[in-house]
C-alpha cells in the first residue's frame, strides 16, 4: 500500500477556495499547500469556516470556486478545453475520497455493524478486498489504536473515545494520503480527550500528514508543523505553532488565544 | 336470553366446519403475503423517490402516495376488480380480466403501499446524514450506502410502524370476500346459507383473525427484541 508521492512535496493544495451558502460567504480565497508528512493545524472562532474549509477539501461540500489538488490532481471537476468547469463523475470523486481519511466531530459510527465491521466495510466495499482479508487488516488497525478486545463489541457499547477511536481506524485502514480531523475531540468529556489526542499525536509521529481542525491549542502547539487561524473566512495569521501563539502579528489572532486560553 | 347467550358462545358449529374455515384462512393468508410483497417493494420505491434530489419524482411520488393514503382499501378493491379490467379492455381492444385473487392483491399491495411509503421516507429521513458523510469521505458510492448502511438502520426503525401497518393489510384481507375470494369470510357466510347461524359463525371469524393476529405479533415483538439486545441503540 505504498503510494507514490515525492517526499516533502505538496499532498494536498487548495488555490482561491471561495465558498458560499446563499449570500452568505463562509470562505473568501483561501490558498495553501500541505507537503508530505505535514501537520496543518486551523484554529478560529466557530463561524470562522474552518469545518467548511476542511470539508471542501474532500469535496463534502463542493467550492463555489478555487480548487483542490489531491498529489497534483485536480479534485471533484474537469476543466473543458474550452474553460469551462464541471462536476466530475461520482465515481471519479470517489475514488480520491477514498484516499482521503476524516474523522468527524460526531464520530458518526455505524450502528449496526460492529468496531470491526465499521472498520472493514469499505475495505470490502471500495477496495474490494475479501472479507478474511479484510477482517485481518481490520484487526491490524484495531490494535493500532489499542481496541482490538473491542472489535466485536456494537458502537453503543463503547465509551464516546473508544468510539472516536474506531472512526480514527476506519478511516485510516483505507491508507490514506491525508487525515482529516474535524473537531475530533469536541464532544467528548474532558477525561475521554486524552485517549484521542494520543492516536492523534501518534499519527502525526509516524509521519501522517494530518490536517486538523481543533479548539486543542496545547495539541496543536505541540503537534503542528505549521497553523493557520482562520477569521470569518480569511486566513489571517499563518506560520509555525512559535510564530502563531508566541508571537502573532494579527490582533484579532491574539484577542482569539487569549480568550480560548484562559 | 340465556338460550340466545348461549347459543352465541358455543363455537362447536364452528368447530365443525374447521377444514374449510381453515382453508379460508389460507386465503387470506396467501393475499396478505402477496400483497405485503408488493406493497413493500413499491413503498421502497415510493418513499426513496419522496426523498429524491429530482422534483419530478418527488412530485409524483407525493401524488401516488396521497391518492393511495386518501382512498379507502374497499372502493379501491371494487375499482380494480370492476372497472380496471374495462378501461383496459377498451384500452387494448381486447378482452381482459383480473382474477378476484389478482384483483385482491393489485388493491391492497397499491392501497398499503401509500401508507408504507410514508414510514419508508421518515425512516430513511430519520438516520443521521452524518452516517451518509461517514461513507462518502470513504469513497463509497451513494448505492453502496444506501444499501448497506442507510436502508439496513432504517428497516430497524420502520419495524414497529410498518408492523402495525401490516396488521392493518392482514385485517383488510377480510373484504376480499366482497369479490369472491374464497377467504374465511366467504367461507363463513357460504356455511351460513346452510345452517342459519350467523352468531356462532361470525364470532368465531372474529376470534380466528384476532388470534392469528396476536400470534404473529407476539412472534415478531420476540424477534425484534433479540434485534435489540444486539445492541443496537
Amino acid at each position: 500500500m505504498l503510494s507514490p508521492v515525492s517526499a516533502g512535496g505538496p499532498i494536498l493544495r487548495c488555490s482561491n477556495v471561495r465558498k458560499s451558502f446563499g449570500t452568505n460567504e463562509v470562505l473568501r480565497g483561501i490558498s495553501f499547500e500541505i507537503p508530505t508528512g505535514s501537520v496543518l493545524t486551523i484554529i478560529g472562532a466557530s463561524g470562522s469556516g474552518k469545518s467548511t474549509l476542511l470539508r471542501c477539501l474532500n469535496h463534502l461540500e463542493q467550492p463555489t470556486s478555487g480548487e483542490v489538488y489531491l498529489d497534483g490532481e485536480l479534485m471533484g471537476l474537469r476543466i473543458k478545453p474550452n474553460g469551462t468547469r464541471v462536476p466530475d463523475k461520482a465515481a471519479n470523486i470517489g475514488r480520491m475520497r477514498a484516499q482521503i481519511g476524516m474523522v468527524f466531530q460526531q464520530f458518526n459510527l455505524w450502528p449496526h455493524m460492529t468496531a470491526l465491521q465499521n472498520v472493514t466495510e469499505a475495505l470490502v466495499q471500495v477496495k474490494g478486498l475479501g472479507r478474511a482479508q479484510a477482517a485481518d487488516a481490520g484487526r491490524k488497525t484495531l490494535a493500532k489504536v489499542n481496541l482490538l478486545e473491542k472489535a466485536d463489541e456494537y458502537p453503543a457499547r463503547l465509551s464516546g473515545g473508544q468510539q472516536q477511536r474506531v472512526a480514527i481506524a476506519r478511516a485510516l485502514a483505507m491508507a490514506p494520503k491525508v487525515m482529516l480531523f474535524d473537531e475530533a475531540t469536541s464532544s467528548l468529556d474532558p477525561e475521554l480527550t486524552g485517549e484521542v489526542l494520543e492516536v492523534m499525536r501518534q499519527l502525526a509521529h509516524e509521519g501522517m500528514t494530518m490536517v486538523v481542525v481543533t479548539h486543542e491549542m496545547g495539541f496543536a502547539r505541540e503537534v503542528s508543523d505549521r497553523v493557520i487561524f482562520l477569521h470569518e473566512g480569511h486566513v489571517d495569521q499563518d506560520g509555525t505553532p512559535e510564530e502563531v501563539f508566541v508571537k502573532p502579528t494579527s490582533e484579532r489572532c491574539r484577542r482569539f488565544l487569549s480568550s480560548v486560553l484562559s | 336470553m340465556s338460550e340466545t347467550l348461549r347459543q352465541s358462545l358455543d363455537l362447536s358449529l364452528f368447530w365443525e366446519y374447521r377444514y374449510t374455515v381453515l382453508a379460508g384462512l389460507a386465503q387470506n393468508v396467501y393475499v396478505f403475503l402477496a400483497s405485503a410483497a408488493l406493497a413493500l417493494v413499491l413503498a421502497l420505491f415510493v418513499g426513496l423517490s419522496r426523498l429524491s434530489r429530482h422534483r419530478v419524482l418527488r412530485v409524483l411520488s407525493t401524488a401516488y402516495a396521497e391518492l393511495f393514503r386518501n382512498t379507502p382499501e374497499f372502493v379501491l378493491l371494487i375499482w380494480v376488480y370492476y372497472v380496471l379490467p374495462i378501461l383496459i379492455s377498451k384500452l387494448l381492444a381486447a378482452k381482459f380480466s383480473l382474477s378476484p385473487f389478482l384483483a385482491a392483491v393489485l388493491a391492497l399491495g397499491v392501497a398499503y403501499s401509500g401508507f408504507l411509503s410514508e414510514t419508508v421516507r421518515a425512516g430513511i429521513q430519520s438516520i443521521p446524514h452524518g452516517h451518509v458523510e461517514a461513507g462518502l469521505s470513504l469513497g463509497m458510492s451513494r448505492f453502496t450506502i444506501l444499501r448497506r448502511i442507510v436502508i439496513p438502520q432504517a428497516i430497524r426503525r420502520m419495524l414497529p410502524e410498518a408492523l402495525s401497518q401490516f396488521v392493518s393489510l392482514f385485517k383488510a384481507t377480510s373484504i376480499v370476500s366482497l369479490v369472491a375470494v374464497p377467504d374465511i369470510m366467504y367461507q363463513v357466510s357460504m356455511i351460513n346459507v346452510d345452517q342459519m347461524r350467523p352468531l356462532p359463525l361470525y364470532t368465531g371469524a372474529a376470534l380466528l383473525f384476532c388470534l392469528v393476529i396476536i400470534a404473529a405479533t407476539q412472534s415478531i415483538n420476540i424477534l425484534s427484541d433479540r434485534w435489540r439486545k444486539r445492541g443496537w441503540a
